[in-house]
C-alpha cells in the first residue's frame, strides 16, 4: 500500500513539480478532464506575453463546417527558452494541436502538444495544464 | 489538491519530490541570447560552476547577485504543501481561503495581469536578477517587468498606519546581515496580493521576514516567516529555494499586450 500510494504520489508531485509558468488559474480556464486534438491550417500567430496564442481554421468532420479555434501556448519567454523560436509556428502550417478544451463553451483550447504536419515534429506548448506532456 | 494530500506524507516521496525538481528544471539549457557572463567561475566544459564557493562581495559580505529561477515551481501553487492544517488562519481568512479554492482560483490577480507580492512573488517560475550593492538589493522580475528594492542603509521600517504611507503591491522592505544571513523585513502590503496561488490571504497588516543564505554559488535558500494577525492567528514559516541559471538573461515581458485569459475564467 505504500508503494502504490508513493507511486501515484510521485506521478503527482512530478505534475506539480514540471516547470509551469501561467500567469492565471488553469483550472478556472480550462477544464483538463476534456481533452481534445484538433488539426487545420493556421490562420494567425499572436507572438507576444503574457501567453503566446495561434488560431487554426478546423474542419467540423460531421457537418464539414470550418470554424476558427484559439489556441494558448505558455509565455514566448518561456516558449524561447524551451527551443523555440517565433517563427517555430506560422500562417499555414498544418498542425494537430491536442489539448484541453475551455471551460466557457468558447473556441479556445490550452495545446499541451503541437505537431507540424511537414515534418512531423511535435512542439511541447509549456501548457500550465499540470497533466499535460512536457 | 485537498484529497491527495495525505499522500505527500511518506518521506520516500519527498525525496522524489526534489529529483523530479531537478529533472524538470534541467530541461531549461536553451537560452535566447548566448552571451557569457563575465566574471564566474566556470567548470572545464566552460559552463558556470554551481558548486563553486560562496561569491563575496569586496567587504566580504555573501553576493546574492545573479539570475535564479525558483527549484520548486509547487510553492508557487500551494505554499501549505501537504500539511494546509498547520497554517493558522483566522475564521475569516479561512473562509476566503476556501473560497478561492471552490472557485479554481479564478480570482487571482495574475489573471488580470496584476502584480504577485511578497511572498508569492519569490516562486514566480519566470526568472529573476539580483543586484546587489553595498546599500541596495535590486530584484529585477521578468514577470511583470517590476522590481524590488532592499534597502541595507540602515534605515528602519516605515510607520504603516500614517497618511503619508502608501502600500503597494511589493511592500517597503529594508535589510540587514546577520554574519553571512541577509535578514530581509517587509511591510506595507497593499492586502491584494495573494500568498499563493491556491489563494492564501494577506493583508496589510503583513509582515513577511526572508533570511536568505547562499551556501554556494548555485544556490539560494530563504526561510520565510509569515506574520499577519488580521489573518493567521501566529506567525508561521516556509522555505523557498532558487536555482542559478548560468549565463541567463531578463527578457522583458509586458503582460498587457496579449492578455485575454481574465473573461474566460469561470471558475468551475
Amino acid at each position: 500500500m505504500q508503494l502504490r500510494q508513493s507511486f501515484w504520489a510521485a506521478i503527482i508531485v512530478l505534475a506539480v513539480a514540471a516547470p509551469l509558468a501561467a500567469h492565471h488559474s488553469f483550472a478556472a480556464e480550462y477544464d483538463g478532464t476534456k481533452q481534445v486534438t484538433m488539426s487545420g491550417k493556421v490562420t494567425k500567430v499572436e507572438w507576444m506575453n503574457p501567453h503566446a496564442f495561434f488560431y487554426v481554421d478546423v474542419k467540423d468532420e460531421k457537418t464539414g463546417q470550418i470554424a476558427n479555434w484559439a489556441f494558448e501556448l505558455n509565455s514566448p519567454n518561456y516558449l524561447m527558452r524551451s527551443g523555440w523560436t517565433k517563427s517555430s509556428l506560422k500562417v499555414d502550417d498544418l498542425v494537430t494541436v491536442q489539448g484541453a478544451l475551455s471551460r466557457d463553451g468558447n473556441k479556445q483550447v490550452n495545446a499541451s502538444t503541437v505537431k507540424l504536419s511537414a515534418t512531423g515534429k511535435v512542439l511541447f506548448a509549456g501548457s500550465s495544464d499540470p497533466n499535460a506532456p512536457r | 489538491m485537498r484529497f491527495i494530500a495525505p499522500l505527500f506524507r511518506a518521506t520516500t516521496v519527498a525525496a522524489m519530490f526534489f529529483l523530479l525538481a531537478g529533472t524538470a528544471h534541467a530541461q531549461f539549457l536553451d537560452e535566447w541570447v548566448n552571451y557569457k557572463w563575465k566574471d564566474v567561475p566556470r567548470t572545464a566544459d566552460g559552463k558556470v560552476n554551481l558548486t563553486a564557493p560562496t561569491p563575496k562581495t569586496a567587504d566580504g559580505k555573501p553576493d546574492f547577485s545573479g539570475f535564479f529561477m525558483p527549484r520548486d515551481f509547487s510553492k508557487l501553487i500551494n505554499i501549505a504543501g501537504n500539511k494546509p492544517e498547520d497554517i493558522p488562519l483566522l475564521p475569516a481568512a479561512r473562509a476566503l481561503y476556501q473560497q478561492r479554492i471552490d472557485s479554481n482560483g479564478k480570482d487571482h490577480p495574475g489573471a488580470f495581469c496584476l502584480p504577485s507580492g511578497i511572498p508569492e512573488k519569490l516562486s514566480i517560475p519566470d526568472g529573476l536578477k539580483v543586484i546587489q550593492t553595498p546599500n541596495v538589493i535590486v530584484f529585477l522580475y521578468e514577470s511583470r517587468t517590476i522590481y524590488r528594492q532592499v534597502f541595507l542603509d540602515g534605515r528602519k521600517l516605515p510607520k504603516i498606519d500614517t497618511d503619508d504611507f502608501q502600500p503597494s503591491w511589493m511592500g517597503y522592505s529594508v535589510g540587514r546581515w546577520e554574519g553571512d544571513t541577509l535578514v530581509v523585513e517587509t511591510v506595507g502590503s497593499n492586502g491584494k496580493a495573494w500568498l499563493d496561488m491556491r489563494g492564501l490571504p494577506g493583508t496589510e497588516a503583513l509582515h513577511v521576514t526572508e533570511r536568505y543564505t547562499r551556501p554556494n554559488m548555485g544556490i539560494v535558500n530563504i526561510d520565510v516567516t509569515i506574520d499577519d494577525p488580521k489573518a493567521y492567528s501566529k506567525p508561521w514559516s516556509f522555505k523557498v529555494t532558487w536555482n542559478l541559471r548560468g549565463d541567463a538573461e531578463l527578457i522583458e515581458s509586458i503582460c498587457e499586450e496579449n492578455s485575454k485569459d481574465a473573461p474566460h475564467m469561470v471558475g468551475k
